[in-house]
């Protein structure tokens, strides 16, 4: 063997492969899969998955899990098509509902970390209490409410050919790379995820790095939901439920331990885009929704199995 | 404690530990579901009825069943992500496949039966050969039995045998049904727990390595485990066919985060080892009364759901003060 690789890397770096090579294979079906106008829609596609599994990725770095997310993109949206039609500026009400979801998150962590309640309870539990909440705004799930100008711009403009919402997200990862490789909380969240009685007693702030990760999947969530209304111009109670899945699933094949401790952005960027990828491919083979559910499942038991095959060479 | 123990040591302390400790939750939620069935008769005395609370335990059947399923795999410290969706596929096995079949014929929902079997046998061969974590491989399964069902059955329709309508609301000579599904699932509990397999299953569940070092074969009781988790999400849907009388593939998500409420508020530890399916049972009839209750009061749809989110966490919260407060150094 020559140099070793990061066991962290090689399984992102795995991820990585699976996306890529659907990639390569769409393209060789379809040569216009790999058009500059599909690849800005896939970006967009994805982006809504990498926002919804950044949060998730925090949390389940440090040893949880985060069920709340579809209800909160949903609050995301529709709260936002509310305010905006009742004319609040469209920013300020993003803002407030950016500070909204990460307050939901901060209650997620009080729970699981100082009531120490189950992650899946906890958040399944406040998760309902947002579902009871936008029922009760008047609004039940065939009904849908306009999504506001602000949102649908995100979505939609370019900067370079780029879609902004792209942008957004390429700078999000950047940040979130950043602050798990070369800060104190990045390091403390690892080493929380790994082992929380050894990192509590190696001194590292525990309460506070998970009540964080939750915190961070709450906001991250209300921001997928409010670009999830922009794209598809209206918001509605159900419009997060597929989320629940792709969320924890782009985690998955991205490489990271559903255990905690290891794994990183990149690799769910990458799961985000294979899901993307194959939601977008297998219309082109006249295969159904059917057929794209159990691709989905067969693809996170391949990236989970080529992930330890990763690690056991790098390890 | 010591570290060494006898198989037959071990399993008197399995099942020891799990009658020992069960009593206080378990009267917690016997007196929670007391309270809410007298709340729920008080405001519609119409329910005092064999035949009312009859149509209550039917609607809240598959709900049971799910729970009882996802109960096994939580006690052997795993997780079922795929219940409701093996659920929806022999859901919609029995509404494409049945449909002309009467009578005599009903040796065919063998088949169906089986087929909810091999799908938990995959999730246990996956766990407990394939070495994955149960969330991960029952969240490929979710989706993978998801789009089985959507493939036999692309929307809702179909048509179900009466043979199961009639099974699901009809009567077992002056008893209604639904008690008697209801009995047959408690029943099975009483006997599993009893069993050898029982024993082993609360032991991998409370202690892996203990119970391997003790002679346990941790893989092939996975196995099991998922395999009859899988039996009963099966049984689940053929049940939801009786009751609705269509297949409804797309309905297995919805069951899925109510199955681990119930189990939860029911008190079973999703650490493992400890709880059980009579206690998932009370689970699933505490959030039914809450939501009959909200009904009967004739108050808005919603408050039924944040009331249930709201008995979920108080419920839990009660549950881990005394962890709370006996280990309040350490945070």
């Amino acid at each position: 063997m020559t140099a070793r690789i990061p066991r962290r890397l090689s399984a992102t770096a795995a991820a990585y492969v699976v996306c890529a090579a659907l990639f390569a294979f769409a393209t060789i079906h379809s040569s216009s899969f790999a058009s500059a106008g599909h690849v800005r829609q896939l970006l967009v596609f994805a982006s809504f998955i990498g926002f919804a599994g950044l949060g998730e990725t925090l949390v389940i770095l440090g040893g949880g899990l985060d069920l709340s997310v579809p209800w909160l993109m949903a609050l995301g949206g529709m709260q936002l098509s509310i305010w905006s039609a009742g004319g609040m500026p469209s920013g300020l009400a993003i803002v407030l509902l950016l500070a909204i979801g990460a307050a939901i998150g901060l209650v997620n962590g009080l729970g699981v970390t100082l009531l120490r309640i189950p992650p899946i309870i906890m958040t399944i539990g406040t998760g309902a209490l947002v579902e009871g909440y936008l029922m009760k705004v008047g609004l039940n799930s065939s009904s849908a409410v306009t999504a506001p100008k602000a949102a649908q711009t995100l979505v939609e403009n370019r900067v370079a050919g780029i879609p902004l919402v792209a942008l957004v997200w390429i700078g999000a990862a950047i940040v979130t790379w950043w602050v798990l490789k070369r800060t104190v909380f990045g390091r403390s969240l690892y080493a929380t995820g790994a082992n929380e009685a050894v990192a509590r007693l190696a001194g590292t702030r525990v309460v506070a790095v998970r009540v964080t990760t939750y915190a961070a999947s709450g906001a991250a969530a209300a921001f997928a939901g409010i670009l999830l209304a922009g794209y598809i111009g209206q918001a509605y109670l159900a419009m997060g439920a597929p989320y629940l899945f792709s969320s924890i699933a782009a985690v998955a094949i991205g490489g990271a331990s559903v255990l905690g401790g290891s794994g990183s952005y990149w690799g769910t960027v990458a799961g985000a885009g294979t899901l993307t990828i194959l939601a977008a491919l297998l219309p082109t083979f006249n295969l159904s929704n059917a057929a794209l559910n159990i691709v989905y499942g067969l693809v996170i038991l391949l990236a989970v199995g080529a992930s330890r095959i990763a690690r056991r060479g790098a390890g | 404690m010591s570290a060494v123990a006898t198989p037959a040591e071990r399993a008197t302390r399995a099942t020891g530990v799990s009658l020992g400790r069960l009593p206080r939750g378990q009267w917690g939620t016997v007196l929670l579901l007391v309270a809410l069935v007298v709340a729920d008769v008080a405001v519609q005395p119409n329910l005092a009825d064999v035949d009312q609370i009859g149509l209550l335990l039917q609607t809240a059947l598959p709900a049971v069943l799910l729970a009882a399923a996802q109960t096994l795999a939580v006690l052997s410290r795993g997780v079922d992500l795929s219940v409701g969706s093996v659920m929806v596929t022999t859901n919609v096995l029995v509404a494409t496949k049945l449909g002309g079949i009467e009578g005599s014929h009903m040796w065919a929902i063998v088949p169906i039966v089986a087929v909810g079997v091999a799908a938990g046998l995959v999730n246990g061969a996956l766990i407990a050969y394939g070495g994955l974590e149960p969330f991960v491989a029952t969240l490929a399964s979710w989706a993978i039995f998801n789009g089985v069902a959507l493939l036999i059955l692309p929307t809702d329709g179909g048509a179900v045998p009466t043979t199961i309508t009639n099974l699901v609301i009809g009567k077992v000579g002056p008893i209604p049904s639904p008690y008697v599904c209801v009995a047959v699932v408690l029943a099975f509990w009483w006997f599993l727990r009893r069993s050898p397999l029982g024993v082993r299953i609360l032991a991998v569940g409370s202690d892996e390595s203990r119970a391997f070092l003790n002679g346990i074969d941790v893989r092939r009781t996975k196995l099991w485990v998922y395999g009859m988790s899988g039996l009963i999400a099966g049984l689940a849907g053929i049940y939801l066919a009786g009751a609705t009388s269509s297949g409804t593939p797309a309905a297995g998500d919805g069951f899925l985060l109510p199955s681990l409420a119930a189990v939860v508020i029911g008190g079973t530890s999703l650490a493992g080892g400890r709880g059980g399916i009579g206690l998932s049972v009370m689970g699933v009839l505490v959030l039914t009364f809450i939501t009959d209750l909200v009904t009967n009061l004739q108050l808005p749809s919603w408050v039924a759901i944040v009331a249930n989110a709201a008995m979920l966490l108080l419920v839990v919260s009660i549950r881990s003060l005394p962890n709370v407060l006996s280990r309040k150094e350490t945070p």
